[in-house]
């Protein structure tokens, strides 16, 4: 494989800083985001990762500003390129967003709209954002290069989206969240729905787009194996928390929190049939979670602090932040017999 | 980072005691109010008035069984044409006590027949709304759960019959048969008709809910085909079902309502929809006897839409969806 | 598009051509159920009411000829069938030597174009009212007012037309209570007549757009509901489209096409509504024609009347299922 592309700039293009979104439900608010920060740099490639509810989603539509009823934002600073989208009025939104932040979704299946032609969806963006486009031929030529950026043939040029395979529409939505030459793409479980050759194709097509377009790009999943190979940052998230956020490499080789060891654990391999060591999901009341640290209650190392306090992020070496009391420098006896316990079961 | 709230201020020292976090908490209280306050969702308002409307039509009937003479809804047992009280006719008449909502021209009491006459024509509502939903059920189940040939015959027998207009077959079958007939025979009549739209609607719900996962287990984990129709798939039918039916007895009611009203109903005890058609006969409209032909229909107006809040607040029951958009 | 399979196209016509030999067959066997030979008793009945017929002989004549009752059973149903196909229907003995198609032939434009319009109103109006209900962006006061004007919605039309008729044709006298035209005008493309056909058909069609308009916004309105959840509507708001743009694109084009399905099912129930309104103001289409039929007890002209509205309405239902692959992509993938 060839050596991949690492982001070189230090300028900032997109900034969450506490961030925090509840569901409301008749029993009380499920906090589904709660309180994360974090920055994406220009032309990088962040991962968000975590199990089925941690909250990955519901961030990523939280910054685009589509959460959907019963969900809302409690409080937070969402900036792009020094733009508070937060702030933004209806009209000034609908104008930044496909300019500013542009969506690949989840369920590429049914994101298409079935009674309009592939073409129809993708010139309605560009015309709803660049007005009227009266030259059609360069208007269709234009298409044609999005398709060949991401490998369409353009006979589906004139097709309904029924007349396409998964792959195929998960790439009519990578051209067509590309179209506008966003500052930051935000690709939401964009492969999951694909079987696994279709998965690779299609996370490579993404990153090829992504490089040649320019774009900073959030990948969001759950399959560490396939995030590894196109993410620069991978940021861990558990039941609305985030709690490690460093460079790929990093986190693989060596994971800080005892949740991300959990999940780097769980990643299937070859070699040797291992059991399973995350046996079960989020545990506690989403509406109602445990004082202090929020993984204390799974966490193989809590001990009484983690219920006290919650854990701020603790810079542990450059750029790798991570959330966990263990590297809080007065526990360091404790961390030792940690990674002790960890390196000889 | 900023504290979590909904710790709620307990202290947990102790890992063991979990479980504690599962008690509830106080987080979240302003927001309960995007929520219908009755989550239960056989408290819908559309259900429970249209339920209620119902509910005070049969206590006034019943009350007027009570304390009426139903036999003034006999023709020749009143004075003819008489308004009702606090109002004048044509010919300067007041209104009498004896006769509160007036007479008709051949001398039956407006109060009377509309105790008799409502029950009636509600009542062939009820007949071909069950025979109809019968049929349709078996039919409906039997097409989605057998499939092949039986649900080709089955929806080729629906597609037919649902286009044809059922008045116009009953007005023929009414002007062949020369006689009056009574209001079972008409009530069988209109529900030769009444089967095609619920068995085409159970049919496609059946159809769906089988590609769903838990009937699906259910079948592979080889529980009998009957067990699943009746055990898996009718009770999340039932409010489908529930919505089907009131449909179906709207239908039925204004099929009889449209063939008494051509006077091809049952006349010797009117029902609201005769009585119509009498006054229509009589020129009532000509001759300002509003309360002849107004009364009537306007029972007949709230019992359709009673039905149609029942039908509509059955529907949010059945899909969440449409509760949430209210 | 446009390419709808063939499959499509023959279970269509199929259903078309079985409405119709249903509605033949029971045409034909229904008199039959009947006590008696159903001429004469029918011929007896009217002479019974009217003190005599008119060439009663001629009548019975006629159709002892169409009937061929002295035929076995199978022969007189193929020879009626034959009739049908041809349209010959018969004599009508209530207005001899007038035959049943003539009689048809007259009333049933007025019949179509009453239904025809009355369906574009209530069915635009409709869908218009039920998007608006279910739009995030539409004012309050239309919220409000909308499901106020809906409170009809389920009365059955005729009922409604009696109160219009009670209201606007006899205490607030503003519009005419009888007819499809004024009286002793002679049908002619003509402005005045025109005018004169919207003016006496203006309270008729309101019975019926009032009676049925709110089940279509409701139908609307649920359906928009549903697609609210699609993921495509999420990807539609992430692209930034006009609001107004993303309700007729891509919420109003994918719920119009279960409303036109709707609209297929419910004109059996449409054409019953609409013949009683046409009793109730004496209309000059099929109704009416029915209703005198009834009255005089012409069972020629009942039977005719029915059968030709029941084709129309079969017909009315194949034209809007071909036409639906138009409107439809996912339809011509059917059976390929």
């Amino acid at each position: 494989m060839s050596e991949r592309k690492t982001h070189e700039s230090d300028r900032v293009v997109l900034s969450v800083d506490n961030l925090r979104i509840h569901y409301a439900t008749p029993q009380g608010d499920v906090i589904a985001v709660s309180d994360i920060s974090f920055e994406l740099y220009e032309g990088e490639t962040l991962g968000l990762v975590g199990e089925s509810g941690c909250g990955k989603s519901t961030t990523a539509y939280g910054i685009l500003q589509l959460v959907q009823p019963p969900g809302y934002i409690v409080h937070g600073s969402i900036q792009v390129d020094c733009t508070e989208v937060l702030h933004l009025e209806e009209e000034e939104l609908r104008k930044f967003r496909w300019t500013g932040l542009s969506l690949i979704p989840q369920g590429a299946m049914n994101s298409l709209n079935p009674t309009m032609r592939v073409k129809d969806q993708i010139i309605d963006v560009i015309e709803s954002h660049e007005g009227k486009q009266n030259d059609r031929e360069a208007l269709r030529e234009r298409i044609f290069e999005l398709f060949q950026n991401v490998g369409l043939p353009n006979r589906i040029y004139n097709m309904y989206p029924h007349e396409l395979s998964g792959g195929m529409k998960q790439r009519v939505c990578i051209a067509m969240g590309v179209a506008l030459h966003p500052t930051v793409v935000i690709a939401d479980e964009a492969t999951s729905a694909l079987d696994v050759v279709v998965q690779r194709i299609v996370a490579q097509t993404l990153v090829k787009v992504k490089d040649e377009i320019g774009v900073s790009l959030i990948v969001i999943g759950h399959d560490m194996g396939l995030l590894a190979q196109i993410v620069d940052r991978i940021a861990v998230m558990y039941a609305g928390k985030m709690v490690e956020i460093a460079p790929v490499e990093n986190v693989y080789a060596n994971p800080l929190h005892p949740y991300t060891q959990l999940l780097i654990d769980s990643i299937p391999s070859i070699k040797e049939r291992k059991p399973l060591k995350i046996t079960e999901g989020i545990t506690h009341d989403p509406r109602n979670p445990p004082s202090g640290c929020i993984f204390r209650l799974r966490c193989p190392f809590a001990w009484e602090h983690c219920a006290d306090a919650e854990p701020p992020p603790f810079n542990v070496e450059d750029k790798h932040e991570v959330a966990c009391h263990l590297y809080d420098e007065q526990f360091e006896e404790r961390r030792t017999n940690a990674l002790a316990t960890l390196a000889n079961p | 980072m900023a504290d979590s709230s909904g710790s709620g201020g307990k202290p947990v020292a102790d890992l063991d005691s979990r479980f504690s976090n599962l008690a509830p908490s106080s987080t979240g209280r302003k927001k309960t109010g995007r929520f219908n306050r009755f989550d239960n969702p056989l408290l819908n308002w559309k259900f429970l008035s249209g339920a209620g409307i119902f509910g005070f039509i049969f206590f006034l009937i019943f009350l007027g069984n009570q304390f009426w003479d139903t036999d003034l809804a006999l023709a020749g047992s009143s004075p003819l044409n008489m308004p009702p009280v606090g109002f004048t006719n044509w010919r300067d008449q007041e209104g009498i006590p004896e006769h509160p909502l007036g007479t008709e021209n051949s001398g039956r009491d407006m109060l009377a027949l509309l105790i008799v006459g409502t029950p009636r024509t509600i009542g062939v509502g009820v007949i071909a709304a069950s025979v109809g939903m019968g049929a349709g059920i078996l039919l409906g189940f039997m097409a989605g759960f057998v499939g092949g040939i039986v649900d080709d015959v089955i929806r080729l027998m629906t597609d037919v019959v649902i286009p044809i207009p059922s008045l116009l077959v009953l007005i023929v079958i009414q002007s062949a048969l020369q006689r009056e007939m009574d209001l079972v025979t008409m009530a069988l009549l209109i529900s030769m008709f009444s089967w095609a739209a619920p068995t085409r609607y159970i049919r496609s719900q059946v159809l769906s809910m089988r590609e769903s996962g838990y009937v699906q287990m259910a079948q592979l984990s080889g529980v009998p085909t009957r067990d699943i129709m009746y055990r898996e798939m009718m009770p999340n039918l039932l409010p489908y079902l529930a919505a089907s039916y009131i449909g179906n007895m709207t239908g039925a009611i204004l099929q009889a309502v449209g063939l008494e009203l051509l006077g091809l109903g049952p006349q010797r005890i009117p029902s609201l929809g005769v009585t119509i058609f009498f006054s229509i006969e009589a020129a009532a409209l000509l001759r300002n006897m509003w309360w002849w032909w107004g009364i009537p229909t306007v029972i007949l107006a709230v019992v359709f839409i009673a039905l149609l809040l029942i039908n509509l607040g059955l529907d949010e029951i059945a899909n969440p969806r449409l509760r949430k958009a209210n | 598009m446009g390419s709808f399979s063939l499959n499509y196209l023959l279970r269509r016509l199929l259903v078309f051509f079985l409405t119709i030999w249903v509605a033949a067959t029971l045409m034909f066997i229904i008199p039959r159920l009947a006590p008696g030979d159903p001429i004469s008793a029918m011929i007896a009945r009217m002479s019974q009411f009217e003190g005599f017929v008119e060439n009663a002989d001629l009548i019975i004549e006629s159709w002892r000829k169409r009937f061929g009752l002295d035929d076995p059973l199978y022969v007189q149903y193929f020879r009626y069938l034959g009739n049908t196909l041809r349209l010959d229907l018969g004599y009508s003995m209530g207005n001899f030597p007038a035959t049943v198609a003539e009689l048809v032939g007259r009333a049933l434009p007025w019949t179509i174009g009453l239904i025809g319009i009355s369906t574009f109103i209530f069915f635009t109006v409709g869908n218009l009212c039920g998007a608006l209900l279910a739009w995030y962006k539409s004012p309050k006061w239309l919220k409000v007012m909308i499901p106020i004007t809906m409170s009809f919605t389920s009365v059955p039309p005729a009922l409604l037309s009696l109160l219009l008729v009670y209201i606007f044709a006899f205490q607030i006298p503003i519009f005419p209570e009888l007819n499809a035209y004024g009286r002793g005008m002679v049908p002619a493309f003509t402005l005045e007549f025109i005018g004169s056909v919207l003016y006496h058909g203006f309270l008729p069609s309101m019975s019926i757009v009032l009676a049925t308009f709110g089940y279509w916004a409701l139908g609307m309105r649920g359906m928009l509901v549903t697609i609210e959840g699609e993921d495509y509507m999420i990807l539609a708001q992430a692209k930034g489209l006009k609001p107004f743009y993303i309700l007729y694109r891509y919420m109003i084009r994918n719920a119009i096409l279960p409303q036109m399905t709707a609209l297929t099912l419910s004109l059996g129930l449409l054409i019953n509504g609409s013949v009683l309104v046409e009793i109730m103001f004496t209309y000059n289409g099929m109704g009416s024609l029915i209703y005198a039929s009834i009255n005089t007890l012409d069972f020629g002209l009942i039977q005719g009347t029915a059968f030709i509205l029941i084709v129309s309405s079969a017909l009315a239902v194949l034209i809007i299922d071909l036409s639906y692959p138009l409107i439809d992509p996912r339809i011509s993938l059917e059976g390929r």
